[in-house]
């Protein structure tokens, strides 16, 4: 499998190898001229129990960086940033009935929305898979 | 540069992180763990099963000496002459001039000249600060000993917690009845400072104060009798389905922000109006006579909003008017529902009623409820 596994602060991660990241912890997988995006296993284990989440509405214009969305931890309340512009063409509805899907399978069946990136090379923009392991361990000293 | 922050460690802290792998954090000045396995997952462990709470780090205060019991009156708002000896008076209120609560505690009586308090860690040392002043104003003769660093502290609860004592061979200890108490007795071979029959959780259960080698292998015969570590994340939780209060989110002292004491509902006879003389009776009396403007209350958001979380500071609405502010709120997986607390203006406080929660701009329907906020818990003898 594309995986990494990285620890920070003693604690274990995994970072997929195929996909791109954003400075928080949302990830970005590209699909011809759209982006499914997610977040990591960082962001769920540091959020721990996610038990509700607010999604964009299909259709929606979004910009890069803007926050599109919200998880609700027990403990708090994250904002869910874009990854890139464009139009959110597709939404995951059942995380509003099972977002601990968010906790399971971060990277796969708790992808979270997929937009139609207005400009693609916002994509080429975003973190490699090393870049953002280094972020957290650079973070983590 | 940040204002000097000292965490201190739980006294079981290395049997946390070592054996449990605990997941730590910090509460109220304290390094704690906060989750083992899930905290949802915790929280049902405690309603069906039976789970171990470290709770080292509440503050455990012993007082002493021939003026104990008019000290502890003028603190407190409960008549505490009526508690019996080796029996804890049940929780009650700590106020100040204003009738705003400082804390909620349980007074513990051993005898008439000794008593055992339970403060709530992140007031420990204010409370301290307050029980000193009003031993030197009013001149009485009480000695206050701080024992919270000697002993450490575990809440065992939950349904199936007389079944694990059994297993795990503890002697008689379902003869305790509720807010009764023993000291120096054995438990899995263990000296234990005090048990109780008591939490903070709604469910049957234990809370056990020894000194932290032996509260080790106490935690060890427990675990082997099929209790599970459960964090103080899911006491949070627990204690919000129940409609138990939390200092910073249903009280704090300052008048501006929060209502008086009346308005908490607090229950449990914390209050006795046929008692005089403890501190801000004054103002708790005036704000009775005069009628207050908010009213604590549960609310279940409905089932189209259950994952809609209410947090602290959330406006509600009724038919578009501001009707007061969310203190609490958490996912029970109970009820599989969001859940919370919150202060409704008085003239809304219709239980049974809808309103509005205000979360990120857009609205969600609740019903406003009284506590507990899950199906009645079976009542301890």
């Amino acid at each position: 499998m594309s995986v990494v596994e990285f620890e920070v602060a003693g604690k274990k991660y995994l970072a997929k190898t195929d996909v791109r990241y954003t400075k928080t912890d949302e990830w970005a997988k590209k699909e011809d001229n759209k982006v499914r995006e997610g977040i990591t296993d960082y962001a769920q284990k540091e959020l721990k129990d996610i038990v509700g989440i607010e999604l964009p509405e299909v259709g929606a214009e979004v910009k890069k960086g803007e926050v599109i969305g919200a998880l609700e931890s027990v403990k708090a309340t994250a904002d869910l940033y874009a990854a890139v512009s464009g139009k959110v063409v597709e939404v995951n509805e059942r995380l509003l009935e099972e977002p601990e899907l968010l906790n399971k399978d971060p990277y796969g069946e708790g992808w979270i929305l997929v937009i139609e990136m207005a400009d693609p090379k916002e994509f080429d923009e975003l973190l490699t898979p090393e870049a953002y392991v280094e972020m957290h361990k650079k973070a983590g000293h | 540069m940040c204002a000097k922050h000292q965490v201190v460690k739980t006294l079981l802290w290395d049997f946390h992180v070592k054996e449990l792998n605990a997941s730590m954090g910090e509460f109220g000045g304290w390094e704690v763990p906060m989750i083992y396995t899930g905290i949802m997952k915790e929280h049902m462990i405690v309603r069906t099963d039976c789970g171990i709470f470290d709770v080292s780090h509440m503050g455990r205060i012993k007082v002493t000496g021939p003026d104990v019991i008019p000290f502890l009156q003028k603190i407190y708002t409960k008549d505490i002459s009526k508690t019996k000896d080796y029996w804890m008076s049940g929780p009650t209120l700590a106020l100040n001039e204003h009738a705003r609560v400082k804390d909620d505690e349980m007074p513990y009586k051993i005898s008439d000249e000794e008593w055992l308090i339970i403060a709530n860690a992140p007031y420990r040392e204010k409370m301290l600060k307050h029980y000193d002043k009003v031993i030197k104003e009013n001149g009485f003769k009480v000695k206050v000993e701080d024992l919270t660093f000697k002993l450490a502290m575990i809440a065992v609860q939950g349904p199936k917690t007389v079944e694990v004592f059994e297993k795990m061979g503890a002697g008689r200890v379902d003869d305790l009845h509720t807010l009764q108490f023993r000291m120096n007795e054995e438990i899995a071979g263990k000296k234990v400072f005090l048990i109780s029959r008591s939490g903070w959780t709604g469910e049957d259960g234990f809370e056990i104060w020894a000194e932290p080698k032996a509260m080790v292998e106490i935690y060890r015969a427990l675990l082997k009798a099929g209790a599970k570590p459960v964090g103080t994340v899911c006491r949070d939780t627990l204690r919000i389905e129940m409609g138990f209060v939390l200092g910073g989110h249903e009280y704090e002292e300052d008048p501006t922000k929060f209502p008086p004491a009346n308005s908490l509902r607090y229950g449990m006879g914390a209050i006795d109006w046929d008692k005089h003389g403890f501190i801000g009776e004054e103002a708790l009396r005036a704000y009775r006579r005069e009628g207050v403007r908010w009213i604590r209350v549960g609310i279940r958001m409905r089932k189209k909003h259950a994952r809609a979380i209410l947090r602290f500071g959330y406006p509600l609405y009724i038919e578009d008017q501001y009707a007061g502010w969310v203190t609490s709120g958490t996912y029970s997986p109970y009820l599989k529902r969001s859940v919370g607390q919150a202060y409704i203006d008085a003239r809304y406080a219709i239980f049974g009623d809808f309103v509005e929660v205000e979360i990120r701009g857009k609205r969600y329907e609740g019903r406003i409820l009284d506590f507990p906020l899950i199906p009645g818990r079976p009542v301890v003898k």
